[in-house]
């Protein structure tokens, strides 16, 4: 009798230890990918954030993609000084990246397969993910050359405009639809990095 | 006789460049970097209330584009952006206000063209902003370039070069509208409130500010198209060129530094750095202050105390302002606008 007791308990204690870890992960880390929750899809972006035609002048031809890291915005190049403009969220410090990639694959409601750098600096991130509304992923993917690198959705459309990924660019799941409609696969996307001093 | 007669031609020819040179001299003021240093301050002439360019609280203190330009001169030179003393002035009378030497600058939103520089013996030294007239019509309509906007009604200000440039430009591309023309520009915002046209027409900074005081602003989109050139800039008097020389290349260095991404958080790591563009910046190489008639540091005076020109854009009218203009034709050459300053070196 003593014993079961002593077990129930020591089972309490293990639950309550758990929860406090996971909580203590989550304060440690508010901005880290969060699976399992699903998108609040009326939250409202910032002006700055929202989807729109800007001036942009350019020598890229039109449906060419430039990810300007800085600013946090994502331009579809549609020729005569126009672009079409998304807000990001873009890489965390020290996971920022530039160069010139192609899109190399298109995916609907993708799965989520961290890679093995990412569960080594998050260990608690899950090792897989099935597509869905929870995925960190969100609506839609398209995968940037061979990179670890994508232009995906997000659960987190809160994260929008601020510097949190691993690298990936991140926008809300009705605008990388609308993106997703937009571009086919060998897509030019050209990331530009803030000038280092 | 003949020396003599000689003589007399030559003397009034003398007399008379004297004349002329005294007259020259009165008409073209050289002397306002001299004056300013030994009164300690910029005078600067500015918009009385122009929400975003210039405007000031119930203490008198004033922020604005306009403004942060001027702090950023008087940064330049003096160390010290407070230095800058802020003179209100009318359309009507800025340039006259300018001309009669009552105020070193006019950093008050004013449009650089050709009679101006000319009528009013005037200098604009480099564009501050690009401005130009756009559109703003209801977000519900789903309209995102101008050329959709065939058959419109459209709410314009009555007698201004806006309702020219209207006509010029529905003309140029084949297209029909219906002018609602209005005397007072409230007017025009209440006539296009109460639904009595499609669009309104008015400059892009201005349609921003205006959508502000709209009941419910997102529900209101301004379109990317611009169709007027109205560079904004600042201006001096015409020949007065050390002073001319310093307002130019202290908006060039704002422009270059944020092109090198040096900002007023990180000015002390770019006084470290080793790349030669930023040394020359920052005065770690070369004599490029002293040159201008200030010090080596003169840039690093600015960008401390007033920041690149993308934070004072961004402060005052862009994504941290209420304004929250687009940087379009003001973004920097290689990122999608036009802002291009030449390079210190």
């Amino acid at each position: 009798m003593t014993k079961l007791r002593h077990l129930v308990w020591m089972l309490i204690a293990a639950v309550v230890l758990v929860l406090s870890t996971s909580q203590s992960f989550a304060q440690k880390r508010p901005d880290a990918d969060e699976p399992g929750l699903v998108a609040d899809e009326s939250y409202e972006l910032d002006p700055e954030w929202q989807k729109q035609v800007v001036y942009f002048r350019t020598n890229e031809p039109p449906g060419t993609i430039i990810v300007s890291t800085a600013e946090r915005h994502l331009y579809l190049v549609q020729g005569n000084g126009r672009a079409l403009r998304y807000g990001i969220g873009v890489g965390r410090e020290g996971f920022q990246w530039q160069g010139l990639l192609n899109i190399t694959r298109k995916a609907e409601w993708p799965d989520w397969v961290p890679p093995p750098e990412m569960i080594a600096r998050q260990p608690y991130l899950p090792r897989f993910m099935a597509g869905g509304p929870g995925n960190p992923l969100g609506a839609r993917a398209m995968y940037l050359g061979t990179t670890v690198y994508r232009i995906h959705g997000t659960n987190r459309p809160d994260t929008i405009g601020t510097a949190v990924s691993s690298g990936c660019f991140r926008l809300v799941n009705n605008d990388v639809a609308d993106l997703y409609d937009r571009v086919p696969v060998g897509t030019k996307v050209i990331v530009r990095q803030k000038p280092q001093l | 006789m003949r020396t003599f007669r000689g003589g007399l031609t030559i003397g009034l020819a003398v007399a008379v460049l004297v004349a002329a040179a005294a007259i020259t001299y009165e008409r073209y003021d050289t002397r306002t970097l001299k004056r300013t240093i030994r009164r300690g301050e910029v005078l600067c002439g500015v918009n009385r209330g122009l929400p975003g360019f210039s405007i000031p609280d119930d203490k008198g203190n004033w922020t604005g584009f306009d403004v942060d330009f001027c702090r950023a001169v008087a940064a330049a030179i003096f160390d010290d952006p407070s230095k800058a003393k802020f003179v209100p002035l009318d359309a009507s009378e800025r340039f006259k206000e300018l001309q009669n030497r009552k105020v070193d600058i006019l950093s008050r939103n004013s449009t650089w063209s050709m009679s101006r520089e000319t009528n009013y013996d005037l200098y604009f030294p480099a564009v501050a902003f690009y401005d130009g007239q756009g559109f703003m019509l209801p977000r519900a309509r789903n309209i995102d370039s101008a050329l959709d906007l065939n058959g419109s009604k459209v709410c314009v200000q009555a007698g201004t070069t806006t309702a020219l440039n209207l006509a010029d430009y529905f003309r140029a591309n084949n297209m029909n509208y219906t002018e609602m023309k209005f005397g007072k520009l409230d007017e025009v915002v209440k006539a296009y409130e109460s639904g009595q046209c499609d669009t309104l027409t008015a400059d892009a900074s201005q349609l921003y500010a205006l959508r502000l005081n709209l009941p419910k602003p997102t529900d209101h989109t301004i379109l990317a198209d611009i169709i007027s050139k109205e560079p904004l800039a600042p201006v001096v008097r015409l020949r007065d060129d050390d002073w001319m020389m310093i307002v130019k290349w202290t908006l060039y260095a704002m422009i270059n530094a944020e092109e090198l991404g040096i900002t007023s958080q990180n000015i002390d790591e770019a006084l470290k750095s080793k790349k030669p563009e930023v040394m020359r910046l920052v005065g770690t190489e070369g004599s490029y202050g002293e040159d201008l008639g200030l010090t080596k540091d003169w840039a690093v005076r600015i960008i401390k105390h007033v920041g690149n020109y993308g934070e004072v854009y961004d402060r005052n009218v862009g994504s941290e302002s209420k304004l929250k203009i687009p940087r379009g034709m003001n973004q920097l050459w290689n990122a999608g606008g036009i802002q291009y300053a030449p390079p210190i070196r």
